[in-house]
């Protein structure tokens, strides 16, 4: 009986570890940078398009990039599904076609070079990280309230007083 | 006549056993007249308050069920919600993925800190309350440790924005607006301008739905019978202090996941004062509700939080219309509603001392009779 309440804890236990894995996978945001901008690879210069659309999951309308232009969007999980709507040169007739993409795990914010990557070129060529810069290093006063430990409770919901301001 | 009269002692009865939600009813009627806010308005801000607070006031039920009165030690859980919140935020676990995950992170601190609540409590016995009280202070000095000096330098966190600038510690305001409202906006339907949020109340009904099967089953007639009398309890082979301990673990992981709930939806929490008054305005709200120290139920709660949030939105902008200063108003409601936890808790004990009077009277008849008997047959 009491192995076998052990078994069952362990069980248990065992899913919700499981559970937990996996909403670390579907979960994993990455803000994507959409780059078309001219790119060199191995002395091959790849020219940015004309113009290009991508439709992306969440995203109201296409996000559109000129020459020289970066977008941004919000991916959550390790896979990208892009719907692009490319214009090669002023007055060319545009072409559809779709990318599917893994994101690496550890990347905050990938760069996806798309001159680079529809041309076929290797990842090395297309994916750079984006690093933001730090903020402000002006030192940050903690507030830990009145000497007690709390505020004078005249604050109220200060929480949503902040958001609704 | 005697209809009449018993018709009378029953409204005195019902006056008197709702003193505190007719008193809040009748003054948040008149500052929303004096408001003149729109009834979609309100309506919108109330049910978005609903789906924030209620989780957490649910999680003060099982506590008052086990007969350990208000639990101001839930406070505990939120602590462990807001730390599992810090560690999603810096892994970017986004969206409800990230809710579920804090959740997960939340429970072994919830139950770690449930325990040390619990162990507490029983070596306090009859004053758990106070006792719960100032443990949130101790515990709170432990959160500051952990979380302005361990994060950064023995947690590992690698983003900068969370990060103070001098390396370790995290900022003042952690920032949740990859989460903000994803619970809130999944299914989330508008019924004349006012939206309701479907999940986030799915997610309370079945809480709703575990505290009424939880009721039922033994462990819940256990706390059940160690609350009406833990010395009758203890003769009928319950263990008195591990039931008592239980309620506690329960009350706190639920209290955690409540916490979680109420940041996604607000979007960022101030990370070193965001805990401190929850646990009041959740125990307020409560008996704004009607409940008592030693009674509460479901009802309570969904009353308290309309009544309390009514006041919160309101009294500002009545504040404002009588006096031309929203600050008064704030301070009304400030005064109005702590006012009541005071008004609740001195009902609350003179009704005791009522009872035990109308116990020891009718003893002293019975006696008195009992006496005249013997006298009579002598």
């Amino acid at each position: 009986m009491k192995a076998r309440k052990i078994l069952i804890r362990l069980a248990v236990l065992a899913a919700l570890i499981g559970v937990a894995a996996w909403m670390m996978v579907i979960g994993r945001g990455h803000t994507v940078y959409l780059d078309n901008k001219s790119v060199e690879y191995n002395g091959q210069e790849y020219k940015a398009f004309y113009r290009v659309e991508a439709a992306v999951k969440g995203e109201e309308k296409p996000l559109r990039m000129d020459a020289r232009d970066r977008v941004s969007t919000i991916c959550i999980g390790q896979s990208l599904h892009l719907d692009l709507t490319v214009t090669d040169e002023k007055d060319g007739q545009p072409r559809s076609l779709s990318v599917d993409l893994k994101l690496p795990y550890n990347m905050d914010g990938p760069i996806l070079n798309l001159p680079a990557l529809l041309n076929g070129l290797p990842q090395e060529a297309w994916l750079d990280e984006f690093i933001p810069a730090p903020p402000s290093e002006e030192p940050e006063d903690v507030e830990l309230g009145d000497e007690f430990g709390g505020g004078l409770g005249l604050e109220g919901d200060d929480v949503g007083a902040i958001m609704d301001a | 006549m005697t209809n009449k009269k018993s018709f009378g002692q029953k409204a005195l009865g019902l006056l008197r056993g709702n003193t505190v939600p007719l008193m809040f009813i009748v003054i948040c009627g008149i500052c929303i007249y004096l408001s003149g806010f729109s009834w979609s308005y309100l309506l919108n801000q109330v049910i978005t308050r609903m789906g924030r607070n209620v989780f957490l006031m649910l999680s003060l039920l099982i506590p008052i069920m086990a007969g350990m009165g208000l639990n101001f030690g839930m406070t505990l859980g939120a602590m462990a919600g807001e730390i599992a919140l810090i560690l999603v935020a810096d892994w970017q676990i986004w969206g409800i993925p990230g809710v579920v995950l804090a959740m997960l992170l939340s429970i072994p601190l919830s139950v770690l800190m449930g325990l040390m609540c619990g162990k507490l409590m029983n070596l306090a016995r009859g004053r758990e309350m106070i006792t719960g009280y100032i443990l949130n202070y101790f515990v709170g000095g432990l959160y500051q440790f952990v979380v302005l000096f361990m994060m950064g330098s023995v947690i590992p966190i690698t983003h900068s924005t969370l990060k103070l600038p001098r390396g370790y510690g995290i900022r003042t305001t952690t920032d949740l607006s990859n989460m903000r409202q994803c619970l809130d906006n999944q299914w989330a339907i508008t019924v004349g301008g006012v939206k309701i949020p479907l999940l986030t109340f799915a997610i309370i009904a079945l809480l709703c739905l575990f505290i009424v099967w939880f009721r039922r089953t033994k462990l819940g007639q256990d706390m059940r019978a160690v609350g009406q009398d833990m010395e009758v309890a203890r003769d009928a082979g319950i263990k008195v202090e591990r039931t008592r301990i239980i309620s506690i673990v329960i009350s706190t992981v639920f209290a955690g996941f409540g916490m979680i709930i109420y940041c996604q939806n607000i979007g960022n929490f101030p990370t070193y004062t965001a805990h401190t008054q929850i646990g009041m305005f959740c125990i307020a709200a409560l008996l704004v509700g009607g409940a008592s120290v030693e009674r509460a139920s479901i009802g309570n709660v969904f009353l308290g939080v309309i009544l309390f949030h009514t006041m919160f939105i309101v009294a500002p902008k009545a504040g404002q219309s009588l006096t031309a200063s929203p600050q008064i108003g704030e301070y009304f409601r400030v005064f109005v509603s702590y006012g009541v936890i005071t008004l609740a808790l001195i009902m609350y004990e003179a009704k005791k001392r009522r009872a035990k009077s109308g116990t020891g009277a009718l003893l002293a008849q019975a006696q008195k009779a009992q006496k005249e008997e013997g006298g009579a047959r002598a």
